[in-house]
């Protein structure tokens, strides 16, 4: 079973270096920014995203009571979560003309809204689960 | 400082992070999940690209009339459901980054460099996607090429991870034994349990682009309405067509035959409810009225299961032409009617292909030319 899935394995990972060579191989602009994509996510996500979020956690567990620690853990994460999705209708200097009926709702709102939504639930979380502990 | 960090990473060890996120039980459903999330995405990606770019064996069907609007909507969906999970995944092994010596074998550096082209790919196919959806290009490649190929670096690089780690998995998909919340931060059910509900709310934040009962409900969704109730993806005036789809001389070239706008109306038409499903994974339903494809191939005098190739006014780009599989011919129509009216010039008038499960790119617009193969 290991092997075979090994071996299958190998053999897309081999199918797609073909590919990707051919598409490095044709254009200088593929070659570079292909490859500046492709290594740029884990080192941006090692490097800065990981340790951020190591930071965050040790901050909420320090700083935040202990009723409304995971309320407030998942409102951040939904946070962080919702405006990542947001930024590339959000922020658009290499995006193409707004074309009839797309990309063209007003998504700095809709985002405001969406977080709003998710705190305000954090929130009533958060004053249940204490005025539980304190029963 | 850069000193300070740097004795500071060295000195981390995996042992130091202790919360139960970091745990092998809750690695691996969030691999499974993740997997599974993967899985959906490379299928249905394969498919838009043979639909696109069919090889001889391959046959798309042409019902139900919403399969291919079902199965991008899947890829894109799945893949922006895969966002979290991915986070969190590697959120709950990044300890193992710390792990030294470095390289303790041949084997053992091979699988750190295998996971180091799963991970590359990983975040390569859902950022590209990602600003590929909202039409946001920070790349000069050929997004679509770049996408197929880094697939199959992901596709192959999960499955060498799954072999590598299959003792793993089995060992950490048995019950969950969550001990008590401690000082350590969030029970492994509660990082579970986040994890799924952001990757049900990112997918609810977007799914309005093709569900349609999340239209209004979807902040981040990357449509609304456009004219005629339809979004459009290519107007007439980037395609630089208005004045020859405006031209009064303009005839459709069938064959020997020149048809004008008058005399397609004259033919019989049919009136038929067909989804226009982007590859970006927006789709919409619509009325559509307009000369069947096979009744055209009989006016022609040609057999009306033959494929057509379908030329557009459009002078150059890569959806000036599309060929439409024989498979198709009955269920599509040549349009020149949209939800009742005469078709918006940025619809296609004067008439344009809309065939069922087929995506957006290959209804062609402003068509000139239909050819029988």
């Amino acid at each position: 079973m290991r092997i075979v899935l090994a071996l299958v394995g190998l053999a897309l990972l081999g199918y797609g270096a073909v590919l990707a060579w051919e598409f490095a191989t044709s254009r200088t602009v593929n070659a570079v920014q292909g490859a500046a994509w492709f290594v740029g996510g884990p080192l941006v996500h090692d490097g800065l995203v990981a340790p951020v979020v190591g930071v965050a956690g040790v901050a909420l567990a320090r700083f935040v009571p202990r009723q409304w620690r995971t309320p407030v853990a998942v409102g951040v994460v939904l946070t962080a979560v919702l405006t990542l999705l947001a930024i590339p209708l959000l922020w658009r200097p290499f995006g193409v003309v707004t074309n009839p009926g797309l990309h063209d709702r007003n998504y700095g709102l809709g985002l405001a809204v969406a977080l709003g939504a998710v705190w305000l639930a954090v929130a009533a979380a958060g004053v249940i689960r204490s005025q539980k502990a304190h029963l | 400082m850069n000193a300070r960090l740097a004795r500071l990473v060295d000195r981390l060890q995996p042992e130091d992070f202790r919360a139960p996120a970091h745990n092998e039980k809750v690695t691996a459903r969030l691999g499974l999940w993740l997997g599974i999330a993967f899985l959906l995405c490379f299928v249905t990606g394969l498919l838009s690209h043979f639909v696109q770019k069919p090889p001889g064996w391959f046959v798309w069907p042409a019902s139900p009339v919403n399969l291919y609007r079902i199965t991008q909507g899947v890829h894109v969906l799945s893949g922006i459901a895969a966002i979290p999970l991915l986070l969190a995944k590697l959120w709950s092994v990044y300890p193992k980054l710390f792990a030294r010596p470095l390289v303790r074998s041949l084997p053992h550096a091979l699988e750190r460099l295998s996971i180091l082209v799963l991970s590359g790919a990983a975040f390569f196919e859902l950022a590209t996607g990602l600003f590929n959806v909202a039409q946001n290009y920070l790349w000069g490649f050929y997004f679509p090429a770049a996408h197929y190929a880094v697939a199959w670096l992901a596709a192959g690089s999960v499955l060498l991870h799954v072999a590598v780690k299959l003792p793993v998995i089995r060992r950490g998909l048995t019950r969950l034994g969550d001990p008590e919340p401690d000082e350590r931060g969030m029970s492994r059910r509660a990082f579970l349990r986040t994890t799924y509900l952001t990757a049900g709310v990112a997918v609810v934040a977007t799914a309005g682009a093709t569900v349609p009962l999340l239209r209004n409900v979807s902040p981040l969704s990357w449509r609304s309405a456009g004219p005629q109730g339809l979004p459009v993806n290519r107007t007439a005036g980037a395609a630089r067509v208005r004045d020859a789809a405006l031209d009064p001389g303009w005839r459709l070239e069938l064959g020997s035959m020149r048809l004008t706008l008058a005399d397609l109306e004259a033919l019989p038409q049919r009136t038929a409810e067909l989804p226009i499903a982007c590859v970006e994974g927006w789709s919409q339903n619509a009325t559509w009225t307009g000369v069947p494809i096979a009744d055209l191939l009989k006016l022609a005098g040609a057999d009306p299961d033959r494929p057509i190739r379908v030329t557009s006014l459009e002078r150059r780009g890569a959806y000036r032409t599309s060929v439409l599989p024989a498979t198709h011919t009955h269920g599509t129509l040549l349009a020149l009617r949209l939800n009742g009216e005469r078709l918006a010039l940025d619809h296609g008038f004067p008439c344009r292909i809309i065939a069922p499960s087929r995506p957006g790119v290959l209804q062609t617009k402003w068509v000139q030319r239909l050819e029988v193969l």
